[in-house]
């Protein structure tokens, strides 16, 4: 207890207490950059949350009839029937069918020819076309899969059920059986929001410091280089890990996306992360001379880091040279780390790779751009 | 209104932003990397998945289910070899997306005529691509089933499918005319916004207001100068992006050169604007990227189709100039239809840009009367 004590008041006697003291009543007092850190990740999370939805259905349909007779009815309900596609209109004819396709009314078209009863009749296969708007080539590629699906099952006539394949496939959604696709997104964007945020922040104090000349000031106290800038650095890690647990929060009460794996080690390789974040700052700081540049400067950086991070396209779908690239970035770790704890639950057992990936580039970036940093002060 | 004035007031700040080598070449760089970046790694459909294949059965039938999931280049094998369970071992890592595991017995039973059931796991975290994955290896498990005529009884209907505008469904043909659209509202309007705010911050605003130049000719001239930095980097965007990814004019120009150029300015006012509203280049900055990257590149239906977007945004959307901009950008490089498709979003474009002059009109002359401190350094 006494040597506790002892240890406060020799903490609370030193420059780097005194230095800490004066950098959090500056933030503190600083209303820009709080608002800076509550209201841009807040939004930004809404946003993405709602706004990133890849799932296909309502598309709109256009059905051609020529047949006009009860089958011809049930294949269009068959395919409408699970909301995937919608009768949105009945052209008369395969060129009004067309016309519509192309302004973008439709999205999808349907001709079922005359003689489809007749050929059903006969036990032939009859043959209907099926136009798809192949511009969103993602959607298109899973409408066609649909259809596909559809019409494998579809059998006129509903008396006798469907004669059934002897093999089948079971097929059960591990993690998440619901398939919400927020889920997939809100850890992506936790990880991107973070990103900019301590980017941002860390560049705009350090910036900000060197454009009024005030960092001169601190360097002519006795306090050391190091002194001077851990007492930056240390409260802003506290106040972005308070922005990572707003994120989480957020994630939590407006998704319900769960957080299936240990908490605690969440938070500490989110922390690792943000030194992550703070480094690339420190280092725009060192490029920069004011506050604009830093902030045209950060686009140049992050954008390229969120694109490549698999944040919203999966890495997977992209050309193998930028797999390769992503292997490099550290947002890429942070974000299979994220939904490796909130969704699959596992731990590091199955994460070590992306953990140790971060533990590499944390304190290497760091030790960069604190190392330029004081090399220009000097 | 002078016209003498406007062109002057243009001439100056086209001189200005000359000077400014850092801003001029980001200017131009920027919107490059962006197009390069966006067009080549934004793919949404995804191939030559790794998944797991367990086969209890090591039967030739067996192995020949596994040949028909691997013979397209949806699939291919993931790096993971060995027993236990693929779970653990294979998806909760990630070096599979998927496990199908091929009962013992598969091939007994299959020839006797009994049920056999083959279980996939599909790793759900990507909500869209899981779905995929499940379609395709249900597709490919009946047409295996159909093909060693397990079924006797074909599906009566069939589909001939055919996919307009974009036969190869090419992704490029989707991302690149819409990065067009998000490349161009974002960069155009960050200019305008810093050059306004610029303005303002220096106080150098003041000797403008002095000149008595009025504030419409005042912005008349910045939004002239910014909107030819805007259609010269629309030019070298769209003619580089054109090469790049092999894109050309399918229709008649004029709605594109008409709809850029509305485009272009509507971003051009929109940046000043935000640069008249804010307090310091800082709020401006960032302004213009929250705002207006988030809404070009989220409620603009660049990445997932408009119909997604859930009620109280899609109304935000409805007032996004870059929603209807990609309409007009798509319909030039791929559908090709021409005015008659396209004619209400310019119009739409047209109409927006007009909102965004008169708002940013009236900040600026409200600033003239000598709103005090809010302009001032």
């Amino acid at each position: 207890m006494r040597a506790l004590r002892h240890w406060w008041r020799r903490l609370s006697a030193s420059r780097l207490w005194a230095l800490l003291r004066k950098e959090v009543e500056q933030i503190l007092r600083d209303r820009q950059l709080i608002k800076l850190l509550i209201i841009p990740p807040t939004l930004q999370l809404l946003i993405y949350g709602f706004a990133l939805n890849p799932e296909v259905h309502n598309l709109r349909l256009g059905v051609v009839d020529y047949a006009q007779v009860a089958a011809s009815r049930e294949l269009v309900s068959a395919l409408t029937a699970n909301r995937i596609f919608l009768a949105a209109s009945y052209p008369s004819s395969e060129r009004e069918l067309a016309r519509q396709v192309e302004r973008g009314e439709l999205t999808a078209g349907l001709v079922i020819p005359p003689n489809f009863n007749r050929r059903l009749a006969a036990g032939d296969s009859a043959e209907v076309q099926v136009f798809i708007d192949g511009v969103d080539a993602n959607s298109a590629g899973i409408a066609s899969g649909y259809i596909q699906q559809i019409l494998r099952r579809f059998r006129p006539q509903t008396g006798a059920p469907p004669p059934t394949s002897p093999l089948r496939t079971q097929v059960s959604f591990l993690y998440n059986p619901g398939l919400t696709s927020s889920w997939f997104f809100v850890p992506g964007v936790i990880g991107l929001v973070l990103t900019l945020i301590a980017t941002l922040v860390s560049a705009v104090t350090l910036v900000r410091e060197k454009d009024t000349g005030t960092l001169e000031q601190l360097l002519m106290t006795p306090a050391a280089a190091w002194e001077i800038l851990l007492a930056k650095i240390l409260p802003l890690v506290v106040l972005l890990m308070g922005d990572v647990l707003l994120a989480l929060l957020l994630g939590r009460l407006v998704f319900a996306v769960p957080i299936r794996g240990n908490l605690l080690l969440l938070l500490a390789l989110s922390g690792l992360y943000l030194f992550v974040g703070i480094g690339v700052g420190i280092m725009l700081a060192t490029v920069c001379r004011s506050q604009q540049q830093v902030m045209l400067t950060a686009f140049f950086i992050t954008l390229p880091m969120v694109q490549t991070s698999g944040a919203i396209a999966p890495i997977e779908s992209m050309p193998t040279f930028f797999q390769l690239l992503s292997l490099l970035n550290p947002l890429r770790h942070y974000i299979a780390i994220l939904r490796g704890l909130m969704l699959k639950g596992v731990g590091l057992e199955a994460l070590w790779p992306h953990a140790l990936a971060l533990l590499v580039m944390a304190p290497l970036l760091m030790a960069i751009s604190v190392s330029r940093f004081r090399g220009q002060l000097s | 209104m002078r016209r003498v004035r406007i062109l002057a007031q243009c001439r100056k700040e086209l001189l200005q932003f000359r000077r400014d080598r850092l801003t001029l070449g980001l200017a131009f760089l920027l919107p490059l990397l962006t197009l390069l970046i966006f067009g080549f790694a934004i793919r949404l459909e995804t191939k030559v998945i790794p998944i797991v294949v367990q086969d209890f059965d090591r039967s030739p039938l067996s192995a020949a289910y596994t040949d028909r999931l691997f013979a397209t280049d949806q699939f291919r094998p993931a790096p993971w070899r060995g027993g236990g369970d693929p779970v653990a071992g294979a998806i909760d890592p990630g070096l599979a997306r998927a496990a199908v595991i091929i009962p013992s017995e598969f091939s007994r039973r299959l020839k006797a005529g009994q049920p056999v059931e083959v279980q996939v796991l599909v790793d759900g975290t990507d909500a869209n691509n899981a779905r995929v994955i499940r379609n395709s290896i249900q597709g490919i498990t009946a047409f295996f089933g159909a093909d060693k005529e397990l079924i006797r009884e074909p599906p009566p209907v069939r589909a001939l499918t055919r996919l307009w505008f974009n036969p190869g469904r090419k992704e490029s043909l989707y991302i690149v005319p819409g990065v067009y659209a998000v490349v161009l509202w974002i960069f155009p309007s960050l200019l305008a916004a810093i050059a306004m705010v610029k303005e303002k911050d220096k106080g150098t605003i003041l000797q403008v207001y002095a000149s008595g130049i009025s504030a419409a000719e005042l912005l008349l001239g910045k939004a002239l100068a910014f909107l030819l930095v805007g259609a010269s980097v629309a030019v070298v965007v769209m003619g580089l992006g054109g090469q790049i990814f092999q894109l050309s004019v399918v229709a008649d120009p004029t709605p594109l050169l008409v709809g850029t150029t509305l485009y272009l300015a509507a971003a051009v006012l929109f940046g000043l604007l935000l640069g008249v509203r804010s307090a310091n280049q800082n709020a401006a900055v960032q302004g213009v990227s929250l705002v207006g990257f988030l809404s070009a590149l989220l409620l603009s239906g660049f990445i997932y189709p408009l119909s997604n977007i859930p009620p109280p945004l899609s109304l935000v959307s409805a007032l996004i100039p870059a929603r209807y901009f990609i309409v007009i950008s798509r319909d030039a490089f791929v559908r090709g239809t021409g005015w008659a498709g396209v004619w209400l979003d310019v119009l739409m474009i047209l109409v927006l840009g007009a909102l965004l002059y008169g708002a940013t009109l009236r900040s600026l002359g409200s600033l003239q009367l000598g709103d005090g401190g809010e302009g001032g350094p």
